[in-house]
């Protein structure tokens, strides 16, 4: 229990009664969303002190503390909610908070009740429920600069005596009005609560037909109504106001829509656009540093532990942060203008069609750059239903990493012919329908939860559309700080543990005898080979060409390399899982190349140029990329010589990645956002196994075609 | 008559929120009260939710929220 302040004065004279000196008074930060809330916590508080989530929820905990006139405060910023009859987690936390019902959350002392100065009936109506809780209260009127240029004047000294607790003006990036605010807060702490009168009077007014919790929210609206009255005066302005004309083009059906296409455009076109290069930098960096490592490191266990195992998994981890950082940069100032929720205004009647709604198509649509922000992103969606959902269907989009396995093997495999029109290839159209491939099973997959392990209650869609208004940059960039930062705190080392535990399975056990008579019997299969060929034969010049590379000092390493893990630990779970894999058309080593990318599906052309016998080339260069098709076109089974390769094979191949959860970081991340290792588990093993199906499917349906 | 049938741009006053379930109490908190003045701003594409402005706020429900709040004639 927090000490109840009697309000008489202490007895040596101190401004604060007794029990306070040198203790911390808790006040809790209380508001709707879209109230300037943040920005009042950062300009009350600075950067906060604390940030993670409420024990077992994922709902946002943000503490800090400040000092005034000498008193420390611990500052708990509240979640957004409209009412304290609690009908989401985040309400539900906001309640128990209140009432100190939460382990681990300092029970308030004072609550400040931010409300928006621009909108104050509705506001008023979680203010009164919070002044009727009984602890002392402040009501902080935010966005009075706002409410100005509106021609709105409330008479706030009047409201506080009606309310009987102080409303103090404040407009937080100014900071005008935030010592006032420390005064009102070390003011009531010590005075008497009195209660304002009015509730009771109007709930007799209201029929009695209606539920309790119905009427009291009647009621209360009729008591505030009679509060304002002759408080709060609109002046109408000359003209219409901006924001409103900015509405009237961005929520309408057909231009509203254009703009928001436009705006998606940009957005998403921009990440690529910004993100590239400082992901180019990134790896560029880590090569660097890998190079450094084996320039200082002697050859061995070690140097391989560190540059393709804690390297490569660090370099996998950073690697994420410029979209994470971009992307969140992007929603956060989207949403602090509040187009966020005309986004999803727009856009749910799409989304309702498949179970999910409006707010789920922002992180749906970062999917296609990358999961991971996407996952984050959908921390965005209220809606514990709505939110989970999406995580779950989520990694179907096609992301970047899929992007260079399309094209390399659209470009090999899939003939380069004209469809209809000239400039219409077969191969472009193939592409397309890889992520036509994600988006569809994403429909169907969320269509099916949500009539069925999802099925419940129709979820409202009751969402505020906030007034325009500029970001607040302190606002934006903590948000962009506080995604990257949770996500290298939490899911980094994760990964890195999981990028060594495949570094080793690919490199152990190692016997030189064995990879040595590996090479020389791969040597006697293609000068067999090669003596089988007729002159002129198209495989001849490709076979003769690797023959020769094993005469080469770099082309020997290279196929001892590849020996190394075909017989490493990785090469046998290959072979064990063939008679998995057949029926997909592909060979254990296409098996390995796919068990090989399961942490991260960005590998798996590297994991086949060794294979291979390549070495480490860089097949998304051009030059590494020609090689690896050249060697893949000339892969046949083994002891025949039938071609891996196929169209059918290659279609395979890419629905299967389309399809499968190969991203150990967005299952990490998964497990992250929902507090529970259940909903990885779950992606990874609906994901595998429509992946199987789709290029069962896609081989058996091609062959039988093609045949 | 119930919101859902407004006509876009104009005002209509609400007699009734329908039902005694977490949704009609979010109606009402919105401030969607038996005798509040609401005008209809808009509507998003392909039959989706409706933009509404009341008690000097926007506020945007479904349709089938929106046919829940009757109107008074």
């Amino acid at each position: 229990m927090s000490p109840t302040p009697d309000g008489t004065a202490s007895p040596d004279g101190s401004p604060l009664p007794a029990g306070w000196a040198g203790r911390c008074i808790v006040v809790a930060l209380l508001g709707n969303p879209n109230t300037g809330k943040s920005t009042l916590f950062s300009a009350l508080a600075g950067i906060p002190t604390r940030i993670g989530n409420y024990p077992g929820v994922t709902v946002e905990e943000k503490l800090g503390r400040f000092t005034h006139r000498g008193q420390s405060i611990e500052l708990i910023d509240l979640p957004g909610t409209y009412s304290l009859v609690p009908k989401s987690p985040d309400e539900q936390v906001a309640v128990d908070v209140l009432h100190g019902r939460l382990p681990d959350v300092p029970t308030p002392d004072c609550v400040v009740v931010v409300a928006d100065a621009t909108n104050l009936e509705r506001n008023l109506y979680l203010a009164t429920q919070a002044i009727e809780l009984g602890l002392p209260t402040v009501v902080a009127l935010t966005l009075c600069d706002v409410a100005d240029e509106k021609g709105i004047t409330i008479d706030s000294a009047e409201l506080g005596r009606r309310l009987v607790c102080p409303v103090v003006r404040v407009v937080a990036p100014t900071r005008t009005g935030i010592d006032a605010l420390g005064d009102a807060i070390l003011s009531v702490i010590h005075s008497p609560r009195q209660q304002p009168q009015g509730l009771d009077a109007h709930l007799a007014a209201v029929h009695p037909r209606h539920e309790q919790a119905a009427r009291e929210a009647i009621a209360r609206y009729a008591w505030i109504e009679q509060l304002l009255s002759g408080v709060v005066h609109r002046q109408p302005p000359s003209t219409r106001p901006l924001g409103e004309r900015i509405d009237d083009v961005l929520t309408h059906r057909l231009w509203g829509t254009l703009v928001f296409a436009t705006t998606m455009l940009a957005m998403f076109s921009s990440i690529f656009w910004l993100a590239t290069p400082l992901m180019d930098g990134i790896s560029g960096a880590m090569d660097w540093l890998s190079g450094l490592t084996e320039s200082l490191l002697p050859e061995g266990a070690i140097r391989s532990l560190v540059v393709n195992g804690v390297l490569a998994g660090v370099g996998g981890v950073v690697v994420f942060v410029p979209q994470i950082a971009m992307l969140f940069l992007f929603i956060a100032i989207l949403e602090g203008c509040g187009y966020l929720s005309r986004a999803a205004f727009l856009m749910d009647r799409l989304l309702c069609g498949v179970g999910l709604g409006g707010k789920s198509f922002i992180p749906l649509l970062s999917s296609f750059a990358c999961a991971i922000p996407g996952i984050m992103a959908a921390r965005t969606i209220e809606n514990p239903r709505d939110r989970l959902l999406t995580i779950l269907v989520a990694p179907l989009m096609s992301c970047s990493a899929r992007l260079p396995v399309y094209l390399l093997l659209c470009g090999a495999f899939v003939p380069n012919v004209a469809v209809g029109f000239s400039w219409l290839r077969l191969p472009a159209i193939v592409l397309a329908g890889m992520y036509a491939v994600g988006v569809a099973t994403a429909a169907l997959v969320a269509l099916v939860l949500s009539r069925t392990i999802f099925r419940g209650p129709p979820q409202p869609f009751v969402m505020e559309l906030p007034g325009w208004r500029w970001p607040r940059w302190p606002v934006v960039l903590e948000r962009v700080r506080e995604a990257v930062w949770s996500f290298l705190q939490n899911a980094g080392t994760l990964i890195v543990a999981v990028s060594i535990v495949v570094w080793a399975l690919s490199s152990y056990p190692r016997n030189d005898t064995v990879i040595d008579a590996d090479v020389a019997a791969h040597r006697e299969v293609l000068t067999t080979r090669l003596a089988g060929l007729p002159a002129g034969d198209s495989d001849r010049t490709d076979v003769a060409e690797e023959l020769a590379a094993l005469d080469t000092d770099d082309g020997l390493a290279a196929a001892r390399r590849g020996a190394a893990q075909r017989h490493s630990a990785l090469g046998w779970m290959g072979r064990l899982v063939e008679p998995l894999v057949r029926p997909l058309g592909w060979d254990w080593r296409l098996g390995c190349a796919a068990i090989a990318s399961f942490p991260a599906r960005e590998v798996v052309l590297g994991t086949l140029a060794v294979i291979y016998n390549l070495g480490d080339i860089d097949p998304g260069e051009e030059e590494g990329g020609t090689a690896l098709v050249r060697r893949l076109r000339a892969a046949t089974w083994d002891g025949t010589n039938r071609r891996v390769f196929t169209l059918p094979v290659a279609l395979s191949i890419m629905v299967f990645f389309a399809l499968c959860a190969q991203c150990a970081s967005t299952l990490v991340v998964i497990g992250r956002e929902t507090k529970s290792w259940l909903w990885p588990v779950v992606t990874f093993t609906y994901m595998t196994v429509l992946a199987w199906l789709g290029a069962f499917a896609t081989y058996q349906i091609g062959t039988w075609l093609g045949g | 008559m119930s919101l859902e049938q407004v006509a876009i741009g104009s005002t209509a006053r609400v007699a009734d929120v329908s039902g005694s379930d977490s949704t009609s109490l979010r109606l009402l908190e919105m401030g969607l009260t038996p005798g509040v003045n609401v005008r209809v701003v808009g509507t998003a594409p392909l039959g989706g939710p409706l933009e509404l402005e009341l008690r000097g706020y926007r506020l945007s429900i479904r349709r089938h929220e929106a046919a829940r709040v009757a109107i008074a004639k």
